[in-house]
Formats: C-alpha cells, structure tokens, sequence
C-alpha cells in the first residue's frame, strides 16, 4: 500500500500542502496569538455513540510540528475526540459523527480510500504498552512490512534504526527474538513508540501514554516526545497539568464534550480568562 | 461480624462439596477401570487383532487413531475458521446464520446425526460401513464445539491489543493472524483436544457409519468398516464371558491412556507456540 502520503514521507519531504488558518475568537479574547500552522483540524465536529453525544461542535487546530496536549476533568471527552482523529472509534459499536476531520486539508473520514491509509499516517500510542504477541525486532517489522516502508532486505538495519532512535537499543540489542512480555513496562511503552515510528506518521496520538509508567520511564517517553516534534505533530491526552506544563506548546481544553478554550499553553497558564480552566490548572478541580 | 464468618464457611464447604463431586467420580472411573484391567495387561492385547470374544484390541485402536487422525484433518480446519470467523466478522449477516446452525447442530443428539449419515451416506449413496461415514457424523458432532471455543478464545483476547494493531495501519487478517490468534492460540488448542475427546468417546454415530471391524484398517476410506475402542467397550461389556469383560475394560483404560497423551500433546504444542507469548498478562 503505497499511497501519496508515503511517498511524501519516503522521499524525504514534508507534504506540501500546509495551510495556515485565522486566530479563533477565542485565543482573540486572551491576546494576540501567534499564527496556526495546522496539520490537523476539526469542523463542527459531533461524535457519539448511539443516542448519547459525547463530542458537541468542536472546531480546532492542531499545531504542527508541536506538543498539543487536550486537557479537561474525566469524562470531558477527551480520549473520544483523540480516537476520532485516527478513526479509531469506528471499531466501537453504536458510533457515530458529523463535521470534519482534516489532516493536511483532506478529510481523514472522506477523502481517503483506505482506513489504513489514515492510520499509517496517524500514529497511536496507548494509555498501556499493548506489544504484539511477536518477538521484539518483529514487533516493529510488522509495520515496515505491511505499509512496504522499506525494501525487504534492509528492515533488520531499519529496525535497529527504530529502536536507537527511541533509546532502546542498547536494552534489546542483544534480545531482539526474544519476547516484548519480559521487559519492563517503560520498554515496552518505548517499544510501542519504535513501533509507531516505524511507518513514518506525520501526527502521533498518545493517550496519557505515561500513566501506566514510573517516574523514570515518564521522564524518558516525556523527553522523547519534545524531541520527536521536529518531525511529527503530537497530540496527547493527559489527565496531568504538570505533564502539560512541563511538555506541551498548545493546550485545548475540554469540559463535559465541548471546547472550552484553545491556546498555546504559556497563554493559557498566565492569563486565561475561563473560570473553570483555572480551576483546573490551578489544581482546585480535577 | 460472626455471621459474616459463618457465611464464609458455609461458601467454602458449598465449594469443596462441588469440588469433591467433581473429582470423586473421575477417581472413581479412572480406579475402576484400571483395577479391572489389570490382569489382562500383556503385549499380546496391543498386537493381536479381536477375534470372537477375545484376541487382542489392535484393530480397535489402530482404527481409533485412524478416526482420531481424519477427524482432526476435517473439523480442526472447518471449526477454527468458523470461530474466526464469528469472532471477527460477527456484524455480518453470514454470521448470525452459521451461529444459528453451529447451535441447532450442537444441539441434535448424537444418534440421530449417525442416523442421517447412515441414511444418506451408507445407504444412499451407497458407501456401506466405512470410515469415512464415521468421520462425517463424528465431524459434525464436534465442529460446533471447536467454532464455539474458538470464538470464545478470540474474544479473550485484550481489546487494547486488537486496537493496537488497527493503530497501526495493519489489516484486518494481518492483525488476526499474528496478534489475535498467537493469544487465542492455548483456547484454541484446549478446544481441540476436548473435541477429539469428545470424538474419541462417542460410540452411537459411528455404530451407524463406521460398523465394526476385526481386522486392522486400511487406506480404503468407503467400502470399508473399522473398528475402534468404544465399540469394544459397548460390545463385550454385556456379554457373559470373564474374557469379554477383561477386553471391554482394556479397551476402556486404552481410551483413557489416549486421552492423557492428548492433553499431554496439546500442552506441548501450547507451550511451543506461545514462545512470544509466555510472559503475556492480560
């Protein structure tokens, strides 16, 4: 399955086609903002599943080549909204959506032929390590294989490439036909991001990737992921305002299914006019 | 506080009650069998052929690993692809409908599945007692079994890692295929050799199809009968001669010692496959 944006990808190359967007009235109200350079964004978006509506008309950039971390209380939608952006909510019964979603100006539910065309190029990183039940070097093949990201003969090179780049390497070197079950969960998790990388995403989800991690572990997918937004855009779900502080540029906020507020987070945290978005930032709700 | 106690109790020896009416008739089988047979324990049972009311039981259980055998070449492949598919393509209509025929199948007594096979099979179209006959009815006895715990298997398997897969991009038989099923892959096993047992101890569809035979099975799969161990059991269980009874309870402890190895082959094969899977916590 060698679509555009592979090759886009192969070729070394942005996709061209990036497209700037007005400041929303919202970031109008806490100031000038900087301009949105939007890789993914969403229109009059609704999404539910049977007849409860879980997402309520939101409309919002996502930065590229940033750290967009979606905060907001339990239950305020947020993994929802996350899944939408991957079309992974489509494997949940009862599901259902209206509005847009865009990655790069074409509408991830219309304009693609191919689900997993869309999942190629939006990666996801779970709230668990969820390695597959294959040995560790295949584990990151998989993807190579099945999305024919490089020639057959140089994947064991790729692979190695996959697991330096996250900082495994030198934990599995020596181990890569062994299974994924027997290391810790911070490898594990990072094992997952190889994986991820592996098929060359333009925009990764993470879904609280660190909740499940101890401090340690955290610190290095946390650092990973500020390094990695030179080539990707990151969006991540995170119940953690530390988290959100310490790693993300743009911060859109949440409450009950709606969009509260959306701004790059050193706004948000210095001047934000929302009563509840302070509340929450501030640690007086959560 | 003290009733609490006392509720305690009262559920473990509820437990141990269930437990013991579990275990004590298997005791009690597996004894009974084995005092039984004893004195007939020689080599000359394995290599001798049946004659009259005596001989050996080479016949029988040759003829039993030969159905074992076609048996697992016919309904392992049917069952497991059936399971998957009601696993993974429930949404579909195909799928409501098989679900609806593998239980109405489950549900039909095993007599009368040989019956039809003997109607149709023995009679009409002419096979006469033969093996093949016999691996229809015990196929389709089993087969809804192994559809059933297929699916079951599959849909223990973690959500998170079926998603996974999906996050990836991977298909959706790429994903089964080396995620799903490596997890699902000791359910599966565990069905399978229930089912075999199963076939292994049915006695009733294969009076009907598989006839009986004193002499050692061919590659003849029609035209042809066979014998087998629950035959022998059945038969010489109720026929007055000391000689006879020795002959049913051989054949009976032979059908238990096969059953262990089963379990024993299954448990071999589960740990084997699962190589990437051994550390594996849901």
């Amino acid at each position: 399955m060698q679509n555009d944006l592979t090759k886009n990808r192969s070729n070394g190359q942005q996709p061209a086609e990036t497209f700037p967007t007005a400041v929303s009235p919202l970031q109008a109200e806490t100031g000038p903002a900087k301009e949105i350079i939007s890789r993914v964004r969403t229109t009059g978006l609704h999404v539910g599943f049977g007849p409860r509506e879980i997402i309520h008309d939101i409309s919002v950039e996502f930065p590229q080549n940033q750290v967009t971390a979606l905060l907001g209380p339990t239950g305020s939608g947020k993994t929802t909204l996350l899944r939408t952006l991957n079309r992974l909510n489509e494997m949940s019964s009862g599901f259902w959506m209206s509005g847009r979603v865009d990655l790069d100006g074409r509408d991830i539910y219309q304009d693609f032929s191919d689900v997993r065309e869309v999942r190629r190029a939006v990666g996801m990183l779970f709230q668990r390590p969820n390695p597959f039940p294959q040995s560790i070097e295949e584990n990151v093949a998989i993807g190579l294989r099945a999305h024919h990201i490089v020639p057959a003969p140089q994947i064991h090179q790729e692979v190695e490439r996959q697991l330096i780049n996250v900082g495994l390497w030198d934990a599995v070197g020596d181990k890569l036909d062994e299974s994924p079950f027997g290391l810790s969960g911070g490898q594990q998790q990072l094992l997952c991001l190889a994986r991820t990388l592996a098929v060359r995403p333009e925009v990764i989800l993470l879904d609280e990737p660190t909740s499940s991690l101890d401090p340690i572990s955290t610190q290095r997918v946390e650092d990973l992921v500020t390094r990695l937004k030179e080539k990707v855009t990151i969006i991540m779900v995170t119940h953690n305002v530390q988290q959100a502080a310490r790693i993300s540029d743009y911060i859109v906020f949440l409450n009950e299914g709606s969009l509260v507020e959306a701004n790059w987070s050193r706004e948000m945290f210095i001047n934000t006019q929302n009563h509840i978005v302070e509340d929450f930032l501030t640690g007086r709700m959560g | 506080m003290r009733r609490q106690h006392a509720v305690d109790i009262f559920m473990w020896v509820l437990c141990g009650i269930a437990l013991a009416l579990v275990i004590l008739p298997a005791v009690d089988i597996i004894l009974d069998v084995l005092i039984h047979s004893a004195g007939s324990w020689s080599l000359g049972l394995l290599t001798t052929t049946t004659f009259g009311e005596g001989g050996g039981l080479l016949n029988a259980w040759t003829g039993t690993l030969v159905l074992m055998f076609l048996l697992f070449l016919l309904a392992a492949p049917i069952g497991v692809l059936g399971g998957i598919y009601l696993a993974e393509y429930s949404s579909l209509r195909g799928a409501r409908i098989l679900r609806f025929a593998s239980e109405m199948l489950a549900g039909v007594p095993s007599i009368v599945v040989g019956y039809v096979i003997y109607l149709v099979f023995v009679i009409v179209f002419g096979w006469s007692f033969s093996v093949l006959a016999g691996v229809l009815a015990l196929t389709i006895m089993v087969t809804p079994y192994i559809m059933k715990s297929t699916e079951a298997a599959l849909n223990q398997v973690p959500s998170n890692l079926r998603e996974g897969g999906s996050a990836l991009g991977l298909s959706h038989s790429l994903t089964i295929r080396r995620i799903l099923l490596p997890i699902a892959l000791p359910g599966i096993l565990n069905g399978l050799v229930v089912a075999e047992a199963i076939g292994m101890g049915e006695t009733a569809p294969l009076i009907y199809t598989a006839g009986w035979s004193n002499s050692l099975p061919t590659l003849q799969l029609i035209h042809q009968p066979i014998g087998y161990l629950t035959y022998a059991v059945w038969t010489y269980i109720n026929q007055p001669s000391a000689q006879a009874h020795q002959l049913a309870y051989s054949a009976a402890a032979l059908l238990l010692i096969f059953l262990l190895l089963l379990i024993g082959l299954s448990r071999w094969v589960g740990t084997r496959a699962s190589r990437y899977t051994s550390r594996f916590q849901v």
